[in-house]
């Protein structure tokens, strides 16, 4: 009871659902990840752009704990998840895990099981009330378009399909913040639309999310903040209009060069 | 002896062929699974250890194994030789097909993608879900075939544990055999086997066909 | 006076000419074999008969200067053609069978000796058949032991807990090693030679399932037989029996003139 009165007042404490203070990562000899700071604000939405291997996929999976950064704080709310490069216990782990969500770029549902069911088990697992979760579900499916498609089976979906069913299953446990990990890199050009308009229909309603993306245009539309990374450090960061339109590093104005041809 | 009596005298020893597959299939299969996830084991010791195990078991004959583990605390040990041989052995063959298995199910577990642990470490499952509910089930139905060789292969093993005196059927098929210098008891044992594959293939079947409304 | 000393001579070396025709004119004796009985009788490769009994026999009457010839029996018929005088005796890996004294045939002493005994541990207390009611028996698949079991003595067979059936004579003393089973059914000198290596054993032997080889002669015959018998004991005393035996591994242990 007393932790619970601390999240909250930490909460009230710091606007920033998440806080990343000079995170290190490297894999063998190779630096992917070079102190890195960045933080993100409850409702807004923050993209990360970059070329291949520049981090920002491994940034997304140190802030979920799927890697493990050698240095740096990772704070949720305020309270520190990593702290100096030394993690929290299993336990608390746990409970910061159930503040973010993660879409993958390969969706990576649970092919055995039907749509429903990736949707809700994790969150009846967590002790919630199955009708409430089958309702919530059911309520997202038609919030991704994907009304009566509860009895399907992943591979029965196309790939557009399959992704805003990952989004539901991510939503479903009802995260503070969304994570998307390329969510359209996977997808046929005229799938990737569909996913799009799902992410965009979040940020209207004020969903907390960090998206590493290539959708330029998209992340400039969608975005509070952009984040321009390349060999593991924050190249550049700003509001998207300046980022896009007047970017003030060479390294920047090169890579948006690039995507424009 | 007219082949009714013979086909009833053989039947007699189908309940005991039977007894050493269904029990080595109850004991092999999660002991398998036990076997393998020792294998994989990060402690270079335990996986090391477990792979020379699973070598050896598969790098010797089942015959050998049978009289290793009936005779050999004997031999060793001057201990009693089992009064009741179906307890070696199923020992045996629980054992020596949990080594098989094992090696299945490895190349089954590593087959299923990193992202499934992944999605469902994020979405909170604890590790013991994550391989009962993810990843198991999707291990079961890639596997099937295999296992089903394996189970197919079993029931034609059942006859060697004649050699530790263990009256099977075939057992029986010999004794006809001989004292009635007759070829036809092999031809019995024959269909016998050829009839309980086509149950397992059957049977086999209906679970892959179950499987298949995913992919 | 010469003429006279001429004649005697003459006479002499008449007489003991007549002497010497009378040998020339040997005894001729026929022998009855099953010529696919192998390794007692049995069609050579050479095209000749042979087999244990065969070389027996002709020692024999070499030993009594005879002239042995043999004569090839059908087997079922083997009586009736003795008795036709087709042949002097059946010798031929043969059985004996009471019904053979009931019709008067005179029968050799047996010289071919089979038997299944019961193996059993020394400490165990099992001293008979009886003893091992409800006990475990070991027997090797393919044996006449389990023949035996299966048919003769089935009546045996059903009061023991159960018969095991080994692959191996070696399985069979593993398992009473092993106190897996209380007793191996085997011929006798399989379970001599082990006993004899092996410390610890006992054999019951109840004659179960004996069988002994001899040779038949015609009723009346009494003097052939002895004839026979008694130059076969002179092969054994010389140690010319025991010379052929040697050629007859599988059979040697059971000859009774070799191991009483």
């Amino acid at each position: 009871m007393s932790e619970k009165t601390n999240v909250q007042s930490a909460a009230q404490a710091s606007p920033s659902i998440l806080e990343i203070r000079g995170l290190q990562k490297s894999f063998a000899e190779l630096y992917v990840l070079k102190d890195i700071s960045l933080s993100v604000d409850r409702g807004n939405v923050m993209s990360i752009i970059g070329p291949s291997g520049s981090g920002k996929s491994t940034l997304l999976r140190c802030t979920s704990f799927l890697e493990t950064a050698d240095g740096g704080d990772i704070l949720y709310d305020g309270q520190y998840a990593v702290n100096g490069g030394v993690y929290a216990s299993k336990a608390e782990l746990n409970r910061f895990r159930t503040k973010f969500g993660l879409v993958f770029q390969n969706f990576n549902l649970f092919p055995h099981y039907s749509v429903m069911r990736n949707i809700s088990e994790a969150p009846i697992l967590h002790g919630q009330n199955k009708e409430e979760v089958s309702e919530r579900a059911v309520q997202l499916l038609k919030k991704m378009g994907l009304e009566g498609k509860e009895n399907a089976y992943p591979c029965q979906l196309s790939g557009g399909q399959q992704q805003r069913v990952a989004i539901a299953r991510a939503l479903a446990m009802q995260p503070e913040i969304l994570y998307f990990d390329e969510p359209t890199s996977a997808l046929d050009p005229e799938l990737t639309g569909e996913v799009l308009k799902v992410i965009r229909q979040l940020a209207d309603e004020n969903m907390t999310m960090v998206i590493v993306t290539h959708e330029m245009a998209f992340a400039r539309a969608v975005s509070e903040w952009v984040i321009f990374m390349d060999g593991g450090v924050i190249v550049e960061e700003g509001e998207p209009e300046r980022l896009f339109g007047e970017p003030s590093q060479e390294r920047t104005r090169q890579f948006l060069r690039n995507y424009q041809q | 002896m007219s082949l009714m009596t013979m086909i009833l005298k053989m039947s007699e020893g189908l309940g005991k062929t039977c007894a050493i597959f269904f029990l080595t299939l109850l004991f092999s299969l999660p002991l398998g699974m036990i076997v393998a996830l020792l294998r994989m084991s990060k402690n270079k010791v335990v996986s090391s250890v477990t792979r020379f195990i699973i070598s050896v078991l598969r790098g010797t004959p089942l015959m050998l194994q049978l009289l290793a583990v009936t005779y050999g605390p004997y031999y060793l040990f001057g201990s009693n030789v089992a009064r009741n041989k179906l307890i070696p052995v199923v020992i045996a063959f629980a054992i020596n097909y949990a080594a098989y298995f094992a090696e299945i199910y490895r190349g089954g577990i590593e087959s299923i993608s990193v992202g499934q642990y992944e999605a469902a470490e994020v979405l909170g499952y604890s590790k013991f879900q994550t391989f009962m509910r993810i990843i198991l089930p999707q291990v079961v139905k890639r596997i099937m075939p295999s296992v089903t060789n394996e189970v197919v292969t079993l029931v034609k093993d059942t006859s060697m544990a004649f050699t530790v005196s263990y009256t099977e059927m075939f057992t029986i098929g010999k004794q006809i055999a001989n004292s009635e210098t007759s070829f036809l008891p092999f031809i019995v044992a024959g269909v016998f086997y050829y009839v309980f594959n086509a149950i397992v293939d059957y049977v086999m079947g209906r679970i892959e066909k179950k499987l298949d409304y995913y992919r | 006076m010469k003429k006279i000393l001429c004649l005697v001579l003459a006479l002499v070396m008449i007489t003991a000419l007549c002497a010497c025709g009378k040998p020339a004119e040997k005894k001729k004796f026929i022998m009855g074999i099953d010529p696919e009985y192998p390794p007692f009788s049995y069609l050579g490769e050479d095209g000749k008969y042979s087999g244990f009994d065969v070389e027996v026999c002709q020692a024999a009457c070499d030993k009594l200067g005879w002239e042995m010839e043999i004569f090839s029996v059908n087997w079922d018929e083997k009586l009736v053609q003795l008795s036709s005088k087709e042949c002097d005796c059946v010798w031929s890996g043969m059985t004996i069978r009471d019904s053979m004294y009931k019709e008067g045939y005179v029968i050799s002493k047996p010289y071919f000796y089979n038997t299944q005994v019961l193996m059993v541990k020394a400490d165990s207390g099992y001293r008979s058949a009886a003893d091992l009611a409800g006990k475990v028996v070991a027997v090797q698949l393919g044996t006449s032991g389990e023949a035996l079991l299966q048919e003769d003595l089935a009546d045996l067979a059903s009061s023991f807990e159960s018969v095991m059936t080994c692959d191996s004579f070696l399985k069979c003393f593993t398992e009473l090693a092993g106190n897996a089973a209380d007793a191996v059914f085997v011929d006798l000198p399989v379970a001599s030679a082990y006993a004899a290596e092996h410390e610890g054993y006992l054999i019951i032997n109840e004659e179960l399932g004996a069988e002994q080889y001899g040779i038949a002669f015609r009723p009346g015959d009494t003097e052939l037989c002895a004839s026979i018998e008694g130059a076969v004991a002179e092969l054994v005393k010389d140690g010319t029996y025991a010379k052929i035996a040697e050629k007859y591994p599988d059979i040697i242990d059971n000859l009774i003139f070799l191991n009483s």
